[in-house]
C-alpha cells in the first residue's frame, strides 16, 4: 500500500515529464495528473490532501502552460470540489473525488470519441494522410477509418525534439494501417503525394490559432502551399478560455545539448554551442481548413463563436488560482 | 596495352583517374571537377605525334571518355567543358603548343575551383548587413564561408544551425561557425518556423543547381526557403558556379536519391516494426522564386540566370551536353568533400 508521502514524492517526477515530453500528448498528460489526484485523494487523509492539491496543481500547470485540456479539466474540478466541502465538508468532499474524477475522464472519454468519429469521416478511400508528433485521439480516428473499410495510406514524421512520431508509426502499423515514416526535414517534399494532413492539439486560442507540438506550423506552411487541406482535431475542452481576455499560450523551450546533439559528439560541442528546442509552436488560424470538434467541423475562425454557445459570453473564467486559495479557506 | 576507346589509346594515368571518380574513390564536386581537369592535361603530356589537327582530335576524344565516367556528377562535364571550350577557341600553331594550352588551361581551372569558397565568401558577406542573424541548413563549405567572412567583417554573430536530420550534418556546420567565432544556437529541424521570425538572413549551400534556377540541396532546404519567404527574410544560395547542372538545359530531370531506412531508425526498431516503411530522400528541390540570389564565384546571380552561367562561363553546348551519357540518380556520395 503506497503512503501518502509517496505521492507528494511523486510530483517532481511527473512535472519533470510533463515538462520534457515524456508525457506527451496533451489529454494524457490531463488524465495522468487526474490520476494522481484520485490516488492522492484515497491514501491521504482530507486535510494531507488538501496540500496535496495546493502543492501538486501550480507546479503541474507550470510544467506543462500550454495543455489546456489540463488546465479545464483542473478548473472543473475544483469547481466542484470546492461546492462540495462548501456543502458537506472537507472528508466527504475529498471521499467523492475519485467518482468526480472518473466522471470527468470519462466525458473526456465521450468527446475523443466523437471527435475521432468526426475526422475519420474526412479520411476517404485513396487517402494520403500526413500526421505529426503523438496523439491517441489522431491514432482513434484512423483506426476508425480503417474499420470503417477505407483503404488509405498515413506518412508519419519523426516529430523532434523526442521523436515520439516513431511510437505512432509503430502503433499504426500494427492496426494493419500502411504507414512511412519520415524526417521532419522531408515534410515538403512529400507534401506533394499527400491528400490531407491532420494534427492534434494541446490548445487552440480564441483566434483559432492552434497550439501544437513544435513543427506543425512548417507543415501547415507547407500544406497551405501546395493546397492540401489541413484539419485540427480538438475536441472543446482544449479552446482557451483565457486567450479570450488577451492571455498568450506559453510555449516550453528546452536547452538541453543532449536533446539534439548524440552522445560522442556532446564532448567536442556542448558549451560551445547553444541547444534550443522548442516543444510547441504556435499555428495560425489561416491555415487550418477546419478544427474538429464534438460539436462538429468549424472554421478556426468560429472559436469565438462556440466558446459562446458552451460557456457564454464573454465566457465566464474563474481562474485557477484563485479556486485553490478557495479551496484553501474552505479547508481551513 | 594501354586502353583503346575510339581508336586512340588512353594513357594509364587517364585511366586512373576515370576510375577513380566511377568507383567514387575521388569524391565531392570541386575534386571530381578537378580530377577532371587534370585528366585531360595528362592526356596531352602523354601524346606523341606532331599532327595538330589528330590532337585535337584526340583530346575530345578523351574529354568524351573522362565526362562519361559518372553521368550524375555535375561538375565533371562542367570541368571538362571549361578546359575544352577554351582550348578550341585558342590559337596554337603546333602540338608542342597544344599541349602547354591543355596544361595551362586545366592548372588555371583547379586554381579557380580552389578559391571559388574564398571568393563566394566575400562576395556573400556582402549582402549581408550589420546585425543580421542566419539560418543555415546542413553543412556547405561556400555557406560557411559567407556566414564566416560577414562575422569577420563584423557583421553577423549569432546563427541558427538546424540540426539537418537524418545524418546530422548541422554539426560540422555548428563546430565550424562555433570556431569561426559565431554564437551557435543548434536547433531541431522541426523547429524551422519557430525560429524564423529571429532570422534576418538565410544562408545555404546547393548541391546542384538546375538550368532554371532550381536548387537541389539537402533535403530540408526547401522548407526552410518556404519559411523564410513567408516571413519575408532573404534567402542567399552559396554555390560554385560547376555546380550548375547542364543535363538540365535538355530537360533532364534531376532525380534524387533515396537512402537507407537505418540512417533515420535503429536495426532493432525496423525489425519490431515490420509495417513501417521508412522513406529516406537525400535532396529536395528548392524553386527559385523561393531564392534571392545565388552567390557564385562568378558574381551574385539571381537564380533565373542559372542558365547564363552555363552558356556563357562553361560554353556548354546542346550538342555537348547531348554526347555525354544521361540518366542516373544524383548521389550524395558524389557532392560532399
Amino acid at each position: 500500500m503506497p503512503e501518502c508521502s509517496n505521492i507528494f514524492d511523486n510530483i517532481e517526477k511527473i512535472s519533470k515529464d510533463l515538462r520534457e515530453g515524456n508525457i506527451l500528448g496533451s489529454t494524457e498528460a490531463a488524465l495522468t495528473i487526474m490520476n494522481e489526484c484520485r490516488k492522492a485523494s484515497k491514501i491521504c487523509e482530507p486535510r494531507k490532501y488538501v496540500k496535496y492539491l495546493l502543492r501538486a496543481i501550480p507546479q503541474f500547470l507550470s510544467a506543462r502552460p500550454t495543455s489546456l485540456i489540463m488546465k479545464n479539466f483542473i478548473r472543473e474540478y475544483l469547481t466542484r470540489f470546492t461546492e462540495t466541502i462548501n456543502e458537506s465538508g472537507i472528508k466527504e468532499a475529498t471521499k467523492s473525488t475519485p467518482a468526480l474524477i472518473d466522471f470527468i475522464q470519462s466525458k473526456v472519454n465521450e468527446i475523443k470519441n466523437a471527435v475521432a468519429l468526426a475526422g475519420s469521416k474526412r479520411v476517404v478511400d485513396g487517402a494520403t494522410v500526413l500526421i505529426h508528433s503523438y496523439s491517441t485521439t489522431l491514432i482513434k480516428l484512423l483506426k476508425i477509418a480503417r474499420d470503417s473499410g477505407r483503404d488509405f495510406q498515413v506518412y508519419v514524421t519523426e516529430s523532434r525534439p523526442i521523436g515520439e512520431g516513431m511510437v505512432t508509426a509503430s502503433q499504426l502499423s500494427k492496426l494493419g494501417i500502411e504507414t512511412t515514416l519520415i524526417v521532419d526535414s522531408a515534410v515538403r517534399y512529400v507534401m506533394k503525394r499527400i491528400t490531407d494532413v491532420f494534427f492534434s492539439a494541446d490548445a487552440v486560442a480564441a483566434n483559432g490559432a492552434v497550439v501544437n507540438k513544435v513543427g506543425t506550423s512548417a507543415i501547415a506552411l507547407a500544406a497551405k502551399e501546395a493546397r492540401v487541406r489541413t484539419y485540427v482535431v480538438a475536441g472543446t475542452y482544449k479552446f482557451g478560455l483565457e486567450t479570450v481576455f488577451g492571455e498568450l499560450v506559453e510555449g516550453v523551450v528546452l536547452s538541453k545539448a543532449s536533446l539534439i546533439i548524440p552522445d560522442q559528439e556532446l564532448n567536442s560541442l556542448a558549451g560551445r554551442v547553444l541547444v534550443r528546442a522548442p516543444i510547441f509552436d504556435v499555428t495560425p488560424p489561416e491555415y487550418i481548413d477546419a478544427i474538429i470538434t464534438e460539436l462538429g467541423l468549424i472554421a478556426p475562425q468560429a472559436v469565438p463563436l462556440v466558446i459562446k454557445e458552451i460557456f457564454g459570453w464573454p465566457p465566464k473564467v474563474i481562474n485557477i488560482e484563485d479556486l485553490l486559495k478557495e479551496v484553501s479557506k474552505s479547508a481551513a | 596495352m594501354p586502353l583503346n576507346y575510339r581508336g586512340y589509346a588512353i594513357p594509364d594515368k587517364v585511366v586512373e583517374i576515370r576510375e577513380g571518380i566511377r568507383t567514387m574513390k575521388i569524391r565531392g564536386a570541386g575534386k571530381i571537377a578537378r580530377a577532371g581537369a587534370l585528366a585531360l592535361a595528362e592526356a596531352a603530356k602523354t601524346y606523341r605525334g606532331s599532327d595538330l589537327k589528330n590532337f585535337l582530335k584526340y583530346i575530345e576524344i578523351v574529354a568524351e571518355y573522362v565526362r562519361s565516367a559518372r553521368p550524375t556528377a555535375v561538375s565533371l562535364p562542367n570541368a571538362v567543358a571549361y578546359v575544352m571550350n577554351r582550348l578550341r577557341r585558342a590559337k596554337f600553331s603546333s602540338v608542342q603548343e597544344g599541349i602547354e594550352v591543355v596544361n595551362e588551361l586545366a592548372d588555371e581551372f583547379v586554381e579557380y575551383s580552389l578559391n571559388a569558397v574564398k571568393i563566394i565568401g566575400d562576395l556573400g558577406a556582402k549582402r549581408l548587413v550589420n546585425g543580421d542573424v542566419v539560418m543555415t541548413h546542413c553543412h556547405s563549405t561556400a555557406a560557411v564561408s559567407v556566414i564566416a567572412t560577414a562575422h569577420k567583417m563584423g557583421k553577423v554573430n549569432i546563427a541558427y544551425v538546424k540540426e539537418t536530420r537524418p545524418k546530422m550534418q548541422g554539426l560540422i556546420t555548428a563546430k565550424a561557425l562555433a570556431d569561426a567565432g559565431l554564437d551557435v544556437i543548434l536547433v531541431p529541424d522541426s523547429s524551422v518556423r519557430y525560429f524564423m521570425k529571429k532570422v534576418t538572413k538565410v544562408v545555404v549551400g546547393a548541391d546542384t543547381i538546375s538550368a532554371n534556377g532550381a536548387v537541389i540541396n539537402k533535403v530540408g532546404t526547401s522548407m526552410v526557403t518556404l519559411a523564410a519567404k513567408e516571413a519575408r527574410v532573404r534567402t542567399y544560395v552559396a554555390a560554385e558556379t560547376y555546380k550548375f547542372s547542364p543535363r538540365t538545359v535538355i530537360g533532364e530531370l534531376v532525380p534524387i536519391e533515396v537512402r537507407e531506412p537505418t540512417e533515420i531508425v535503429s536495426e532493432k526498431w525496423l525489425k519490431e516494426n515490420p509495417g513501417v516503411k521508412v522513406y529516406n530522400p537525400v535532396f529536395d528541390v528548392t524553386p527559385p522564386e523561393y531564392i534571392d540570389a545565388i552567390i557564385t564565384e562568378k558574381g551574385v546571380i539571381p537564380p533565373q540566370a542559372a542558365i547564363l552561367i552555363l552558356l556563357e562561363e562553361y560554353g556548354i553546348k546542346i550538342s555537348d551536353i547531348l554526347s555525354g551519357e544521361l540518366g542516373g540518380v544524383l548521389k550524395d556520395e558524389e557532392l560532399r568533400e
